[in-house]
């Protein structure tokens, strides 16, 4: 090690040292026997307590306390990324803002689908004043950790669009679809138009998430009460992350087993419009059900070439995943159950109902949160 | 007059890499105190300091994984597939054998290193350039890994988790006390492990003879073999530990999210070199930096909490590193040649001198 080398590792000790002192420890008191960090007021850490170690304070969401209005609720919705899916959440939060009375409603994504990301913009968001989460967690397997960490920070969270995987959900609620079911009933529809028999593809997103077997477990089963009328040709998955991909892949099993496939289930937005696309390429008579409601898929529908769609509710989702979580941080209202699933409802699109099915949606969201307000929550007056 | 040319390089390397590290340690507090002084918010303990140096130590340990590999000259484009087994190894110890943390831990990152002394072997017994084939090991891993979350788990992850871990994820130095005085809540406990391996990776680079001899190997492969230096042996030692530290960061990641998962690693690659070129570390091989791996990735942290507590998309952080990248690449290059040229001047004047004596 050279001199120079020496003072240099000397001096960084230093720095270090130095912002130790200037940061300055905290006293034994404050941390006994706690096995994470202390939860913190969530007024206090609302308010940005620029780099003060926050006071203890038992004031958690949803639970008895002092009641705050709703002006005074920072909202934030997280998605794990940019999707498709998304694009009616920005109008949800201002709505939700507008209609409820709310301090803010921020929409925001990490750009990138990573939950170290997403715990980090959510961090962010917490340091800024937001005091209440809807979330869309990147990794359902590992969401409840971050789930567990706002909680314990003393913030409302609800988990919308999706569930944390497994029984457990640390979340207050989650309001999403019923990812088995929807992709239960959208081959249960392709089968009816197949009149009951032949051959079918499910085109899906990534393998290794938890929604993904959930989706492939509902086709089974759909599959599985045809009592052998429908084979199941194949599930091609990881093909959700840009169309180009979703669109080759389909081409690919087409060009070899083309002849052999009568309908195509696709149960992730980005797969559905690479199948419809590659279809109508290939022009084959094969039928097509999509999921969600983008452009693409619509326009399928009102021409002809996609026999149908499972729409969710994207904007419900948020509009009142916005509500219950400031309620719940308001101190105005408190979970009956806590973790408790709610379905935020899937409706089945054709050419019938393609021009009229948003209403129902709408229709939905408000008997949500009807709900929510007589059934899954304890309000206060 | 060979040894005196090791010589002027050899200063002229650690004299390049003091001013980096200097400017790098002073752009990190510059950078921190401008975001602090531009939103207070910056500064909470909680919500911004905890998590940055979390993941800042997550990174660091990333980094020092591909500094390794850079140290002889190679790469580790597998860096975070095999963060990805050394996460699903423990994951599985932990759910179907009930292994406690350590034990998890140990079996991930030894499972890593086995990774990495296979990938060691192939590029030593086919000659192949590392580049391509931790390419294909990544490729080979990617799909292995999913297969076996595919097919042990229903919810595609381990989810159980062994006492302690929930505790060492979310704990602070706070829980530390020597009397009445317990240590600062905004550093995170997993700094812990991840101190300890900068420690070790300090001595190895500074005082041992291993060390040095990867050092030398980055160098010259050929003079390191003229002087009996174990090439082959070396390099398969440097991708077993290139492997092992990308599994220490993989057991990092399961300890902070709660949950072993096939997406761990998935986001290791570039940011795994960043670290270390940003800190001065050669992507030519033969010279490393382990405290400036460190300021490296503080400094992407940094920027990155700085923009995001502003409410900058991380597209703006994206931008932002790739320029300051091409700059750190640059002045490295530029440093590069005016080395090389210095020492080419010194060598005429050398050999003036020694032609003018001779005439004389």
């Amino acid at each position: 090690m050279t001199h120079r080398t020496r003072r240099i590792t000397r001096l960084l000790g230093a720095i270090a040292a130095g912002t130790l002192l200037f940061a300055g420890c905290s006293a034994n008191s404050a941390s006994s026997g706690s096995a994470s960090p202390e939860p913190a007021s969530a007024e206090e850490s609302a308010e940005g307590t620029s780099g003060d170690d926050t006071s203890a304070a038992d004031s958690s969401a949803g639970s008895a306390g002092d009641v705050m209005p709703l002006s005074e609720i920072k909202v934030a919705l997280v998605n794990g990324g940019p999707h498709p899916y998304y694009a009616s959440w920005p109008d949800a939060a201002a709505q939700a803002k507008k209609d409820f009375g709310l301090a803010d409603v921020t929409f925001d994504d990490t750009s990138e689908w990573d939950q170290t990301k997403q715990n980090a913009l959510l961090d962010s968001l917490a340091a800024r004043g937001y005091n209440a989460f809807a979330v869309f967690g990147v990794s359902p397997a590992d969401i409840n950790s971050t789930f567990e960490h706002l909680r314990d920070e003393g913030f409302a969270v609800g988990s919308v669009t999706s569930c944390p995987a497994g029984d457990k959900d640390s979340a207050y609620f989650c309001l999403s679809t019923d990812v088995e079911q929807a992709a239960y009933e959208a081959t249960k529809a392709l089968i009816d138009t197949l009149g009951g028999e032949g051959s079918i593809v499910h085109v899906t997103g990534l393998l290794v998430d938890s929604n993904t077997q959930r989706r492939i477990e509902g086709v089974e089963k759909a599959v599985a009460e045809s009592n052998g009328k429908i084979k199941l040709v194949q599930h091609i998955s990881d093909i959700d992350n840009d169309l180009q991909t979703a669109e080759k892949a389909v081409t690919d099993l087409l060009v070899s087993r083309g002849s052999e496939v009568d309908g195509i289930v696709g149960t992730s937005t980005v797969s559905a419009e690479g199948a419809i696309a590659a279809v109508k390429k290939a022009n084959l008579p094969i039928k097509i059900m999509a999921i969600d409601d983008t452009e693409p898929i619509l326009d399928g529908i009102r021409d002809g070439s996609v026999a149908g769609t499972m729409v969710q509710n994207p904007w419900g989702q948020a509009y009142v995943g916005a509500y219950v979580v400031a309620k719940l941080q308001s101190g105005q209202c408190t979970i009956n159950e806590d973790g408790i699933y709610v379905d935020s409802g899937s409706f089945l699109v054709g050419k019938d109902n393609v021009d009229t099915f948003d209403a129902k949606r709408i229709e939905k969201s408000k008997s949500l949160i009807d709900d929510f307000n007589n059934k899954y929550l304890t309000c206060k007056g | 007059m060979a040894g005196l040319g090791l010589a002027i390089n050899a200063r002229t390397l650690i004299n390049r890499s003091n001013a980096q590290l200097w400017v790098l340690a002073s752009l990190v507090v510059l950078i921190w105190f401008a975001f602090t002084l531009v939103d207070p918010n910056f500064a909470n303990s909680v919500f911004v300091t905890y998590p940055l140096l979390r993941d800042a130590a997550t990174f660091t340990v990333v980094g020092l994984a591909q500094m390794t590999a850079l140290s002889i000259g190679h790469m580790n484009l597998a860096v975070g597939r095999m963060a990805a087994v050394a996460a699903m190894v423990a994951g599985i110890s932990f759910q179907f054998f009930g292994a406690s943390l350590l034990v998890g831990a140990l079996l991930g990152i030894a499972a890593a290193a086995l990774l990495g002394v296979l990938t060691g072997v192939i590029i030593v017994v086919s000659n192949v350039n590392s580049f391509i084939v931790t390419l294909a090991m990544d490729f080979l891993l990617v799909g292995f890994v999913a297969l076996v979350y595919t097919r042990l788990t229903t919810a595609a992850a381990f989810t159980v988790k062994p006492d302690g871990m929930k505790y060492l994820g979310r704990a602070s130095l706070a829980d530390i006390c020597a009397g009445p005085v317990c240590g600062p809540r905004f550093m995170p406990m997993l700094l812990i492990p991840a101190l300890v391996i900068v420690g070790y990776m300090i001595w190895i680079y500074r005082r041992s003879r291993f060390g040095r001899e990867l050092i030398a190997i980055g160098n010259s492969m050929r003079a390191s073999a003229a002087a009996a230096i174990p090439t082959r042996r070396r390099v398969i030692q440097a991708h077993a530990l290139s492997a092992a530290l990308a599994g220490a960061a993989g057991i990092m990641v399961v300890i902070s999210n709660g949950a072993a998962t096939a997406a761990i690693g998935s986001e290791f690659m570039i940011p795994s070199f960043l670290g270390p070129l940003l800190g001065g570390t050669s992507l030519l091989g033969g010279a490393v930096s382990v405290i400036g791996t460190i300021f490296g990735t503080l400094l992407t942290f940094v920027l990155r909490s700085g923009l995001t507590t502003h409410g900058v998309g991380l597209e703006a952080l994206n931008i932002s590193l790739g320029v300051l990248l091409l700059l750190v690449l640059s002045v490295q290059s530029f440093s590069r040649i005016r080395g090389q040229m210095r020492m080419a001047k010194a060598r005429m004047v050398r050999v003036r001198a020694s032609a003018a004596g001779s005439r004389r």
